[in-house]
């Protein structure tokens, strides 16, 4: 008689805890989910470099896009999955200013506060089949002139004064990309090769 | 034994302090909004609606600020995790599901839940009726309910475990050691509110925690009243264990209750004050203070409830019981 006691409770334990699952299966169920984005985002300035360590530590109560000068951050809403909630700048809207605003406001270690020219978003790549002074399509140095890292990050061609390069003091604020006139954005920020963070970045 | 008088007016600063909250959090983004056009100084770019939202927010903060870039940083965030003066604060539930998440310590997160901790060991589940802004909403809508009642409509009362968000709690802590993500956050309404606003607000549109929050709504009408707050709440299962032991508690006079269980039918939670039944889960909203007709119920400072006093000795039962000592000293 006790032990059959004993057993109801236990299934009504269990019963609880299953009935507390619902909540996340049904938040789950209703955050629809958008297809991935053509290009990658990039996370805000001082983030960790692994993702899901980023994802984990984020909580997403949306403190950095709050005390973003420029708004430029923006949050996974409603693409669903575990990215959901973070937050990401998309650099064909608006691009980062390294203002270091955000990794001072954020509450975890998911923004953590590095020097200017040790931020590590990603490094921006042009492409030379496309941008207008490659091809020798006139003259533009919009990227050039915007950038606030200036000639550490990027400069012109040695022989052509109007072909941009990128340099590997760039750490990826996305400014570039804001101002490109060209439609279908040759320069864009990617994730930093191997060989780049391995000598001491930032001395270049 | 009459109570502090100030006690039964506590209610209406609690919805003072309920709609400071709410007002904040729409107020926050607002002010971010209007500091980035400052910061981009550019007002002749903007479009005529832009222009609005600048010379409110101008006209609202410029009393108070030199710089608004800089000075309208002072009040950052919302109750998931804020900055007040350079003070960050952070909701508990916010540092355990970040911790199981991680399976890590980090020291300086977990200390801005320090002082929420502190203040529900002593105060109780004091942020869901004073501060939680989901608070404000699900009362707004359980009164709602009790009007579409006085209006001949069914709404739900139905009675479940509330031992079920402890579940949820629970289920919430495994899920998201599981997962790697602060899942959590996703079912937790003032950490929906807040985000969401300020989606709505700063971005534009709204996240995936709008539909769950309107669900959760249509479940306190439907279903429950204040349902969520009840029975699934993995924020208020986390506020409720850490005010087991609080300091303060509501307490009733048995000397000047009458039955008349006024206290019990205004309680949000379900709780039982009429039998001194307070438990864990009061979070010291003082409803039950406000409307009590005798002025029976007041603050006690102790660590555990009063043992059960019996019925009010002003009510029918209690004065049939002990009619002929009454009788007996009429007499005398």
């Amino acid at each position: 008689m006790k032990r059959r006691s004993a057993l109801q409770g236990l299934i009504a334990y269990a019963a609880i805890l299953a009935a507390g699952a619902l909540p996340y299966g049904i938040s789950a169920l209703l955050a629809p989910r958008h297809a991935a984005a053509k290009r990658n985002y990039l996370r805000p300035p001082g983030a960790l470099k692994d993702d899901t360590a980023f994802i984990t530590a984020c909580i997403g109560c949306g403190l950095c896009g709050e005390v973003c000068p420029p708004r430029c951050i923006l949050f996974h809403s409603r693409d669903g999955g575990a990215k959901v909630n973070t937050p990401y700048i998309d650099p064909e809207q608006k691009g980062c200013i390294l203002c270091n605003k955000c990794m001072e406001a954020c509450p975890t270690e998911a923004l953590t506060i590095v020097p200017r020219n040790e931020i590590d978003m990603g490094i921006a790549e042009i492409d030379q089949t496309a941008c207008f002074p490659w091809v020798d399509r006139g003259i533009c140095g919009a990227c050039v002139s915007v950038c606030p890292l200036g000639d550490k990050a990027i400069g012109f061609k040695m022989w052509n004064q109007y072909r941009p390069i990128i340099k590997r003091g760039c750490v990826g604020c996305g400014l570039c990309v804001e101002v490109c006139p060209h439609p279908s954005l040759p320069i864009w920020v990617v994730e930093r090769p191997q060989q780049f963070t391995d000598n001491a970045k930032g001395r270049a | 034994m009459k109570p502090f008088f100030l006690w039964r007016h506590l209610n209406k600063l609690r919805w003072v302090s309920l709609s400071v909250v709410f007002a904040m959090l729409v107020l926050l983004p607002y002010i971010h909004v209007y500091q980035t056009y400052v910061a981009a100084h550019a007002y002749d770019l903007l479009a005529p609606s832009e222009q609005r939202v600048f010379d409110v927010m101008e006209t609202l903060t410029q009393p108070f600020t030199n710089d608004p870039a800089e000075d309208l940083d002072a009040i950052k965030g919302n109750t998931w995790s804020g900055t007040f003066w350079g003070l960050k604060l952070s909701d508990p539930l916010a540092a355990l599901g970040q911790m199981a998440a991680g399976l890590t310590l980090y020291w300086p997160f977990l200390l801005t839940a320090l002082i929420p901790i502190g203040l529900s060991v002593v105060f109780g589940r004091f942020f869901c009726g004073w501060i939680c802004p989901a608070t404000f909403i699900y009362e707004l809508n359980s009164n709602l309910a009790s009007w579409l009642r006085w209006a001949g409509l069914k709404v739900g009362n139905r009675r479940l475990d509330k031992r079920i968000k402890y579940g949820v709690l629970a289920i919430g802590i495994v899920l998201s050691a599981a997962t790697g993500s602060v899942l959590v956050a996703a079912i937790y309404p003032p950490a929906i509110i807040g985000r969401e606003l300020y989606y709505m607000i700063g971005i534009g549109g709204f996240g995936a925690g709008a539909m769950f929050f309107l669900g959760t709504l249509l479940f306190d009408l439907l279903v429950a009243r204040r349902g969520f707050c009840r029975y699934l709440c993995p924020g208020g299962a986390l506020y409720s264990l850490l005010g087991r032991y609080r300091l303060f508690r509501i307490r009733r006079i048995v000397e000047t209750c009458n039955d008349c269980a006024k206290c019990n039918a205004v309680c949000e939670f379900d709780l039982d004050p009429l039998r001194d039944g307070f438990g864990q889960e009061c979070n010291n909203c003082t409803a039950c203070i406000a409307v009590c007709p005798t002025d029976a119920l007041t603050f006690a400072v102790r660590i555990t409830d009063y043992p059960a006093q019996g019925p009010g000795h002003l009510g029918r039962r209690y004065r049939g019981e002990h009619e002929d000592v009454a009788g007996h000293e009429e007499a005398a």
